[in-house]
């Protein structure tokens, strides 16, 4: 904008006599509706105001759509546009669902309101570094040296590479690294396991799949094991319900798994809720909901959780009715007799509890030197817990990411059932925490879709590289098959990236770094250029959610689905990840002699010319998906043609949806093989040789306190004497946004340390740190509060990684430092990595101007 | 060595100065924010849905959500403090403003800076004693919040109050916010605002138009 001074109007402002200006502006005032703001026929000022020529949002094209990166929820966007350039965003404001009005904002149909990141996206959307081309690598792998090339070429290259690879190394040469992250909707879906990758490699026949979960494997193990589904969540609403809500590693002011978490957990606390925080950090939601602040230190969690099983076993606090119920393996009245002859499953969890098979009772007194809090508050929190009723424990993923995290869940689990808190309204079972069974794949999901040739643990990726053929299945997590490939060592060659930015976001970078060497092909597919695209070979440029038909839903709660037009045309040469596949399906199936073949199967409702023209395809399998699924199977009677006149469909539900409700009310059995809560997995009593399991290691078979590979008591502490944690930032979407100037004002990537820690070392607020261990190190700014425990560091994940010539990440990216060997069940030790600190002369690099963006510090005050 | 000044003389004399540069407009209304400083989680969604609105390059920022905290380990507390412009009842930019481009609506109390007049002086900026106008090098114009007037005239809410996710900043006329007798979601039954917390300039220098849900370590006495 250009600012052109009219010398008569400022004449006229500068010298009063001329006009009255103050009359001018109070001209045409449309009088305020009584009592209110929102007078919708209030007459328009005619006086133009500050920022004239402005459109307005009512001369601009309206179209709503919502947010589509890697977190849990989904928000709704509405796109003002003016030709074919958004120029602002919105949000829900209650006009746009069917029957809603300006303001609409009901606890049944709250309003869907995005967040800061979603808020953000035009800088996502238009950002420097968005692909706009086709790119292949012309310097050494990382050095970031790329040349424009046509989709022709491209898409030959990367065709003739996958048949060359495929011949020579056989059908697990190629890894799937396909992740949720640029592209979460029913159609265009980037996915490990539902993914529009996954089913393209394993029709061509080549395919590695990764099966760990970096989020929540450890929680989603438990899950399985112990309720027989990771459906263990309840929806939003019944937050508003609990009379105790215990926050276990869990901050929903910074990480969102539903649409409206926070604000029903504020109406909680309007109703009189108590809330705890168990955290190293003292969080923003601890602020929010005013939580008794527990801090515990990382990794220690299954220990605190033992403590206060014992209190209530020995003051008979639990409830034995539901006990004697519903569980397995709780105590000795609910364990069945076949386990007394199973290789792993003799013991019962009261009697672990009270130290009977190995003489220590896990006392609060016990657990109180394990994990730093005080057998007292132990006590406290414990008999809370189990006399206040409802109550719930929202056990988080956070803690579950580390070594044995999966023991943590599974003891949250053990207290939410011998608390009867169950499948009661205003309880809790989470967990994983999804609260329904969306309708969630529109595009064709058959007998292809995920079919792999081997499946590893998601971070063992670069030790099987490094190491084969000298590799044991057990160290891998090698997925146990039926067939002769049971067992198969794959032997790596080329990764496909899609909607995933792997190798920045996988622990101890520095090991994928030798492995990607290794490679002959790494083809990456995303909108904007990432640290890992700067690995690869071939760059595809995807077009961004604005650009492509489809339509939005969260993962795990809130109902409703969000349709997502073609908002703008695709940037650039930018094609839908489907396109890609479909267009390389073919080449691939002309190249193999097998014609159209490959292509027609793999997106049936298409042809060829789908490459260039993809509207008709698109909203064929969207309408389908509405009408044979969601219409058909979910009680929805809006049409798809209304759905995509309102832009989003919110379910209203009879009652709130609770977990297990069925199960407790109506005796339904749980999914698990006993029908019951299994306390005792009935999978794991029965597994004598742990190798040929995708655990590869021993594990109990009830929750047990495990002590981990790497926390503040352990013998590597003496060396690396501080915990460092990495939590999910609020600012990104793990890498997501990290390149968006607007975000980068509220934060910087800093580590937190605790002010008595500072004070020992000399470290004040805003001095640069270096932080390592025998992975690697990194270079960050620090920030010094009295909101952390002692002893543990907090540097947020996400950081696009900035190496030095001597290997130091100047970005700050915590997975430098992170262990690549995960916890049997699967879960990534991103929460365990013990490190060392001190100022450096280094110099940390933002990846921008930081006098110019970053001022989070200014706004920060003690007392 | 001088005579004694006579105070009362200065005093009078500073006072004519004053009325006769400005006289504060009386609004019909006056429009104001309420923000509650406890259950606002921080999340900064309202600056990024201002910087968006507003087409704000890195830099200026309009909105600005403060972030508080104190105490020792492990009896800590955390709070937030919320503000943009406060479209004060005598908004000390004003006559500051040496080509009349800050101006105050008569209809609703709303200050705003006409850009096409700004040149850019930044004496504003020093006056405010809430870090409300904010300079955009690049066009060499200061801007700050207006409380999006176009919306306000299309009877809807600015774009701070729609993105708040926890529902605790809203806009209403204040002398209501202030005795509390204006329906919102900002804060909770039985609550009462007030109009001063801590860490912020005096509201009788310039009587902002903004109440707070404050932290009991806010309050001020």
């Amino acid at each position: 904008m250009t600012v052109e001074l009219d010398l008569n109007v400022l004449l006229d402002r500068i010298n009063p006599g001329r006009r009255d200006f103050l009359k001018a502006t109070a001209a045409g005032a449309g009088a305020l509706a009584a009592g209110g703001l929102v007078n919708l026929s209030a007459v328009r000022e005619a006086k133009a105001f500050a920022y004239e020529p402005y459109p307005r949002d009512d001369e601009l094209t309206t179209v709503v759509t919502s947010c589509a990166h890697n977190c849990g929820s989904r928000h709704m966007l509405v796109a003002h546009k003016k030709g074919d350039v958004i120029v602002r965003l919105s949000t829900d404001d209650g006009r746009y669902q069917e029957g809603g009005h300006f303001g609409k904002d009901t606890l049944e149909e709250p309003q869907l309101r995005a967040c800061l990141r979603g808020r953000a996206y035009r800088q996502r959307l238009y950002s420097a570094e968005r692909l706009l081309y086709p790119m292949v690598r012309v310097g050494k792998r990382g050095e970031g040296k790329f040349k424009r090339v046509s989709w022709d070429e491209a898409l030959d290259y990367v065709a003739r590479k996958m048949i060359a690879i495929k011949n020579q190394y056989g059908s697990t040469a190629l890894l799937d690294q396909s992740y949720a992250g640029a592209s979460y909707g029913v159609l265009h879906k980037s996915d490990q396991i539902e993914g529009l990758l996954g089913r393209f490699m394993g029709m061509f026949g080549c395919r590695t799949n990764s099966w760990s979960v970096p989020s929540y494997q450890g929680t989603t193990t438990s899950s399985r094991w112990t309720f027989g589904t990771i459906e263990d969540g309840n929806e939003d609403d019944t937050y508003a319900h609990s009379k105790l809500m215990i926050m276990w590693g869990w901050n929903p002011a910074y990480t969102f798994h539903g649409g409206n978490t926070f604000y029903y957990m504020r109406k909680a606390k309007q109703n009189g809720c108590k809330f705890v925080l168990i955290d190293p950090q003292y969080t923003d939601s601890a602020a929010a909901y005013d939580a008794w602040w527990i801090p515990i230190k990382p990794n220690t969690d299954a220990a605190m959780m033992a403590g206060m099983a014992h209190y209530i076993f020995t003051n008979n606090l639990q409830d034995q009715a539901f006990i004697d119920k519903f569980c397995l393996g709780m105590d000795a009245g609910t364990m069945p007799e076949w386990t007394a002859h199973s290789p792993n499953g003799k013991e019962n969890f009261k009697d672990y509890i009270l130290g009977t098979y190995d003489g220590v009772p896990k006392t609060p007194e016990w657990a109180a030197g394990i994990c730093g809090v005080k057998a007292e508050d132990i006590k406290k929190l414990a008999h809370m817990y189990a006399t206040t009723k409802p109550a719930a424990l929202k056990a988080s993923w956070a803690p579950g990411r580390a070594h044995f995290g999966e023991q943590y869940n599974r003891m949250a689990a053990a207290l939410q059932a011998m608390t009867g808190n169950i499948g009661v309204l205003g309880g809790c079972a989470e967990g994983v925490g999804k609260a329904w069974h969306a309708e969630a794949v529109a595009y064709p999901y058959d007998q292809y879709a995920n079919l792999w040739f081997a499946s590893i643990k998601s971070d063992r990726w670069a030790h099987c590289v490094l190491n084969y053929p000298n590799v044991k299945r057990e160290e891998i997590g090698l997925w146990p098959r039926q067939d002769k490939l049971d067992g198969v060592i794959p032997n790596i060659k080329g990764i496909f990236w899609q909607g995933s930015d792997w190798f920045n976001q996988l622990t101890n970078i520095n090991k994928e770094i030798q492995a990607i060497e290794k490679m002959e092909l790494v083809v990456c597919m995303d909108s904007t250029i990432t640290p890992s695209g700067l690995f690869a070979d071939v760059l595809f440029p995807i077009a961004s959610h604005f650009e492509r038909h489809d339509v939005a839903l969260p993962w795990y709660k809130g109902h409703y689905y969000i349709h997502r037009p073609k908002v703008i045309q695709p940037l650039g040469e930018s094609k839908t990840d489907f396109q890609v596949f479909t267009e390389l399906a073919y080449r691939i199936g002309h190249l193999t002699g097998i014609g159209d073949h490959f292509g027609k199967s793999y997106n049936p409702k298409a042809g060829r010319n789908y490459f260039n023209y993809d509207d008709d395809v698109d909203e064929a399998y969207l309408r389908e998906w509405w009408e044979t699924k969601v219409m058909a199977h979910q009680h929805v009677t809006m049409s798809w043609d209304d759905f995509k006149k309102h832009g989003v469909y919110k379910f209203k539900l009879d009652q709130p949806h609770v977990a297990f409700r069925e199960q407790i009310e109506q005796g339904k059995p749980f999914a698990t093989p006993s029908g019951k809560i299994e306390i005792l997995s009935s999978e794991l009593a029965v597994v004598d040789d742990w190798t040929r399991t995708r655990y590869g290691s021993h594990i109990p078979s009830i929750p047990k306190w495990i002590e981990p590979t790497e926390y503040l008591d352990s013998p590597i502490a003496k060396k690396y004497p501080f915990h460092l944690i990495s939590p999910h930032p609020r600012w990104r979407t793990h890498s997501i946004f990290n390149n968006c100037a607007w975000l980068r004002e509220t934060y910087e990537q800093e580590v937190t340390l605790n002010a008595s820690d500072a004070a020992k070392l000399g470290i004040k607020t805003g001095d640069t740190v270096e932080i390592w261990n025998d992975r690697g190190g990194v270079v960050v700014p620090a920030y010094v509060t009295e909101r952390v425990h002692p002893g543990v560091l907090v540097l947020h994940e996400g950081a696009w990684m900035d190496r030095d010539a001597e290997g130091w990440d100047r970005a700050g990216n915590p997975d430098f430092l992170t262990d690549d060997a995960p916890s049997p069940a699967g879960a990534f030790a991103y929460n365990n990595a013990q490190v060392r600190i001190r100022k450096t002369d280094k110099a940390h690099r933002p990846g921008w101007d930081q006098l110019a963006t970053s001022r989070s510090h200014v706004f920060r005050r003690d007392n | 060595m001088s005579e004694e000044k006579d105070l009362d003389k200065i005093k009078q004399a500073v006072k004519r100065r004053k009325k006769e540069v400005y006289t504060p407009v009386v609004p019909e209304t006056q429009l104001g924010f309420i923000h509650h400083n406890v259950d606002c989680i921080g999340c900064r969604a309202c600056e990024i849905a201002c910087k968006d609105k507003n087409g704000l390059a890195p830099g200026p920022r309009f909105r600005r959500v403060m972030y508080i905290e104190g105490g020792t380990f492990p009896e800590v507390y955390a709070y937030k403090v919320n503000m943009s412009c406060n479209h004060c009842a005598e908004p000390a930019c004003l006559p500051t403003c040496p080509t009349g481009a800050i101006y105050k609506r008569k209809k609703d109390g709303i200050v705003d800076i006409d850009s096409s007049l700004c040149i850019g002086c930044r004496r504003c900026e020093a006056a405010c004693p809430y870090g409300a106008p904010q300079f955009i090098p690049e066009q060499n114009i200061v801007s700050k919040c207006n409380m999006c007037v176009d919306e306000i005239d299309a009877g809807r809410k600015p774009y701070c109050v729609m993105a708040c996710m926890m529902r605790v900043l809203d806009i209403g006329p204040i002398d209501k916010l202030a005795a509390g007798q204006y329906e919102t979601k900002a804060m909770a039954p039985g609550e009462q605002p007030v109009r001063a917390v801590k860490n912020l300039a005096d509201p009788e220098l310039t009587k902002p138009s903004i109440v707070f849900v404050p932290h009991s370590k806010g309050k001020v006495e």
